[in-house]
């Protein structure tokens, strides 16, 4: 019973990992085979299923490379990339994954019906399901008035939805990401990490790169941060981002006698205060809040207080 | 026409072979596991350099097994779908333009093609099924080699390979694409020329009624007119009608016309008939009598480093026999249709404007009855075509019947072609003498050769696309360019490689060439020339030999001479060449598969 027990929690476990790295290694070598970048170092990960995990760190850091490796696209000098289980190599696991290139390199000479058909008869889905998930896909981006133009047409936001669309074609479990929010407008922004909240509540396993940290700290909940190939931290956001020797108040409508006695509290415990003024919005923020209002009552000048 | 390697039939070339060869299928397998041996042993040395002898075989196993394993995933969805973007791609590419160029080379093609000319059916026909063939092949290598390599370096392959598809389909994918759009290409080609060939060798005549001569009998009786057509497309016809007012032309630049009365004194002239033919031979196997009267496989030499035909002396003794089977009255009731070329070998110049004399005569190979000669002027490689009456004489002028007494009891017949003239000689080769069976449908034959045209294309398509996973677009198109050229001079290729041919291998001809040394000069004994001759012998020479087994035989596929000539396409001959094409396809996929799966295509 007991022995039965464990191997349901060692099933479960390991079925609960949707993508793992073991001292994954990758050196590029030039023509000769000499050794050009040792782009990732060793690198061991484990992703969970549901989860969004981000992979940060700036350009050159193996963010990239890492995601690649995981395809397949890329083979590793040493250790090894399972997804779901099995080794990156093997085409099995693209059933059940979806990916969204750094720029989404797509066939710029069919349109958004077309694309989304081609790579959905690349999953071998018939005609039916196929054409239900077209429809679904191009209203879910919302590209329905632009679906029987041609991606040469588009703009780099659209480009990166008919991406997005592509990568949801097969309704996959896990999503790979590299910098999904690259080359968008804040709404497209919005829209995005939107989007991973929304497959992320839909049960998706989703994993991002990207060295824009504001977006990865708002979707992502865990996260591993790379610098020159080497993995530098690892955890859950919430807990990176905690200064555990501050303390955070925020109230609304305050009295200057009341500020003055905080003040004095503080100072009365040996507290040192570092700041109490009056919060800023994000530019993200106020950037959607301008366009909203403008979209509201076109023509106005927009009113923000 | 010239055949200088005999056509197999169908089973004979795919099972047994011929005399000197094995057959097409145990070639094709000892090629392929020579293929993948050599596949394994280098898979295996870049796996174990880059992983170690145990997880070098380990990962050369794991490629193997999977590979096998992702064949039978294949899924004809897939397929069609990377076919169905190869095809877009290609009108993006646009493809388009090849047949605005060949249009254009046909409305200007009539400045350099002229229908005075003496076979000018040969001329046009083999103008447009050449300009075709380079045109379609030509589309076939920029389509083949730029695709995968253009995907590469836009990386639109990442959102491809990320999804289950597996490498073989992205490969046959791209085969089947292409192919289907030079298929296009090429039924659009080809039925435009046909009809291009068609409409520029028609033209009329009318009679020209001042030619027209009475012809009399003995008794001053009109028993039919003589005279000639009127000039047009430059050139005439004679004729001579007979007493009701019909006649058949003579035949003039390879063809002729019907005259039909069309009133009193009036005659119509039908458009031209035999200018593009089918001709369906019968061969029969040829063997020569020397001037001493011995039995001899070959003629003699004239000197002729073509080798092709080998020639009879004149008013000797020499002889060349042709002997036919399955002759039967079913080739022709009343007579035995045969055709004759002979190449003219003159050594003096004769009698200014006579053809050289010749003669034939049937023999039975049991009986040994023998026809009275039948005489024939010899035109330097012209088709003769003779009817040789069924009702002949023996020498001794005894009334004999072709089919009764000449054909004897398993159907054989002898054909001996003697020349007449002293001091001038006939050349012959095997197919220069055949029985005349009813010809074939010229449309039909010239599919056929659209075909083997098709067949051309599909290899190098095969060949672009194996090659594009590997190295880039101007690099595959070069590959594929050397791949067409060496294939196409591959005799001379093999001859170097088995050291049939003077001059050594590439090593030593580069010496030669330096030196200035030509290939009949003994080479000088010296450390360096041993070097160059051991480098040739021991590694040059066995790797061209290795190439030339997988290297198809191009000048071989062509079958444009076949339809230039007026020769049906035997389907023996498609049947091969789709083979051979399905083989190829078959063997790059595979080999393209492995290519595509071992690199890193992120890379």
């Amino acid at each position: 019973m007991l022995l039965l027990s464990l191997a349901t929690l060692t099933v479960t476990m390991s079925d609960e990992i949707v993508l793992q790295t073991r001292a994954l290694t990758k050196v590029y070598r030039d023509f000769w085979g000499r050794q050009k970048v040792r782009a990732l170092k060793a690198l061991d990960l484990e992703v969970q299923r549901g989860e969004v995990f981000g992979l940060l760190g700036p350009n050159g850091s193996g963010k990239t490379t890492t995601i690649k490796l995981l395809l397949g696209l890329l083979f590793p000098t040493e250790g090894e990339a399972l997804v779901f289980g099995k080794p990156a190599s093997d085409v099995g696991k693209n059933e059940r994954l979806g990916y969204l290139p750094e720029e989404s390199y797509l066939y710029r000479f069919l349109t958004a019906e077309e694309t989304l058909d081609f790579y959905g008869r690349l999953f071998d889905m018939p005609a039916d399901v196929r054409n239900q998930r077209v429809d679904e896909l191009i209203k879910l981006v919302g590209l329905e008035r632009a679906r029987k133009r041609q991606l040469q047409e588009y703009s780099k936001g659209m480009t990166r939805r008919i991406g997005l669309a592509q990568a949801l074609i097969n309704d996959p479990e896990l999503i790979l990401l590299d910098e999904p929010t690259s080359g968008l407008d804040p709404i497209g922004t919005r829209e995005m990490k939107d989007m991973i909240l929304r497959l992320k509540d839909e049960g998706k396993t989703v994993v991002m790169c990207s060295h824009l940290l504001a977006d990865v700290q708002d979707v992502c909940d865990r996260i591993a941060i790379l610098h020159q190939g080497e993995l530098k931290e690892l955890g859950r956001v919430d807990e990176l981002l905690t200064v555990a020797d501050v303390t955070q108040i925020r109230a609304r409508n305050l009295s200057a006698e009341c500020r003055s006695e905080i003040r004095e509290t503080i100072a009365r415990h040996h507290g040192e205060l570092l700041a109490m003024d009056n919060p800023t919005t994000t530019l993200e923020e106020l950037f959607l809040t301008i366009v909203r209002d403008s979209e509201a009552r076109p023509g106005r000048r927009a009113g923000v207080k | 026409m010239v055949l200088e390697q005999q056509l197999l039939p169908y089973f004979q070339w795919l099972l047994t072979g011929g005399d000197d060869q094995i057959g097409a299928l145990p070639t094709f397998a000892l090629v392929f596991l020579g293929l993948v041996m050599a596949g394994l042993a280098v898979g295996y040395a870049i796996a174990a350099a880059r992983h170690g002898l145990l997880r070098g075989g380990d990962v050369t196993y794991h490629t193997i097994v999977d590979g096998l394993r992702e064949i039978i995933d294949t899924s004809p969805r897939r397929i069609w779908a990377l076919a169905r973007l190869a095809i877009k791609e290609s009108l993006r590419r646009r493809v388009g333009v090849a047949l605005g160029v060949y249009f254009l080379i046909l409305l200007f093609a009539n400045w350099f093609l002229s229908t005075n000319h003496q076979d000018p059916a040969r001329l046009y026909l083999s103008f447009v099924l050449t300009a075709t063939t380079y045109l379609v092949i030509g589309v076939a290598v920029l389509l083949s080699a730029f695709s995968l390599p253009g995907d590469f370096k836009s990386k639109t392959i990442y959102t491809v390979v990320t999804k289950p598809v597996r490498a073989g389909e992205i490969i046959l994918g791209r085969i089947i694409g292409f192919t289907i759009v030079v298929t296009a290409l090429l039924a659009i080609m080809s039925l435009g020329s046909y009809v291009f060939v068609i409409r520029s060798l028609d033209h009329a005549h009318s009679v020209d009624a001042s030619t027209l001569e009475r012809i009399v009998d003995a008794n001053d009786s009109t028993i039919g007119q003589s005279g000639r057509t009127t000039t047009d497309a430059g050139h005439f016809h004679e004729f001579k009608l007979d007493a009701d007012g019909y006649a058949a032309t003579s035949t003039v630049n390879g063809h002729t016309h019907e005259i039909s009365p069309a009133g009193e004194n009036r005659f119509a002239v039908s458009g031209p008939h035999g200018f593009v033919r089918a001709r369906v031979p019968q061969y029969g196997k040829l063997r020569f009598i020397d001037r001493n009267g011995a039995d001899k496989d070959r003629g003699i030499s004239v000197g002729n480093e073509w080798t092709y035909r080998s020639f009879i002396d004149g008013n000797t003794p020499a002889t060349a026999i042709w002997t036919f089977d399955e002759v039967s009255p079913a080739m022709g009731q009343q007579y035995l249709p045969l055709a004759l070329i002979v190449r003219v070998f003159r050594t003096h110049k004769g009698v200014i404007g006579r053809p050289i004399a010749g003669q034939i005569q049937l023999r039975n190979p049991e009986t040994k009855a023998t026809s009275d000669p039948f005489p024939f002027d010899a035109m330097d490689q012209q088709v003769a075509e003779y009817n040789i009456n069924r009702e002949l004489t023996t020498n001794n002028g005894q009334p004999i019947d072709l089919y009764e007494d000449l054909v004897s009891k398993g159907g054989q017949v002898e054909v001996l072609v003697k020349c007449l003239e002293r001091g001038q000689y006939f050349g012959f080769a095997q197919p220069d003498c055949y029985v005349r069976l009813p010809d074939g449908s010229p449309a039909a034959s010239y599919a056929k050769v659209c075909v083997s045209i098709w067949v051309q294309a599909v290899v190098v398509i095969a060949v672009g696309v194996t090659i594009s996973t590997l190295v880039s677009g101007p690099v595959a198109l070069l590959f594929t360019a050397g791949f067409i050229i060496l294939g196409l001079w591959r005799q001379d290729f093999v001859d170097i490689a088995t050291g049939k041919s003077y001059g050594g291998g590439p090593a030593e001809s580069v010496y030669r060439i330096l030196t200035q040394a030509n290939v009949m000069v003994k080479l000088e004994e010296s450390v360096l020339t041993s070097l160059l001759v051991g480098f040739d012998r021991f590694f040059a020479k066995p790797i061209m030999w290795a190439v030339a087994q997988f290297l198809p035989d191009f000048s071989a596929y062509s079958t444009v001479e076949y339809a230039a000539e007026g020769y049906n396409v035997p389907w023996d001959r498609v049947f091969q060449d789709v083979t051979t094409c399905l083989a190829y396809v078959a063997g790059l996929a595979l080999m393209g598969y492995f290519l595509l799966r071992t690199r890193e295509v992120a890379r």
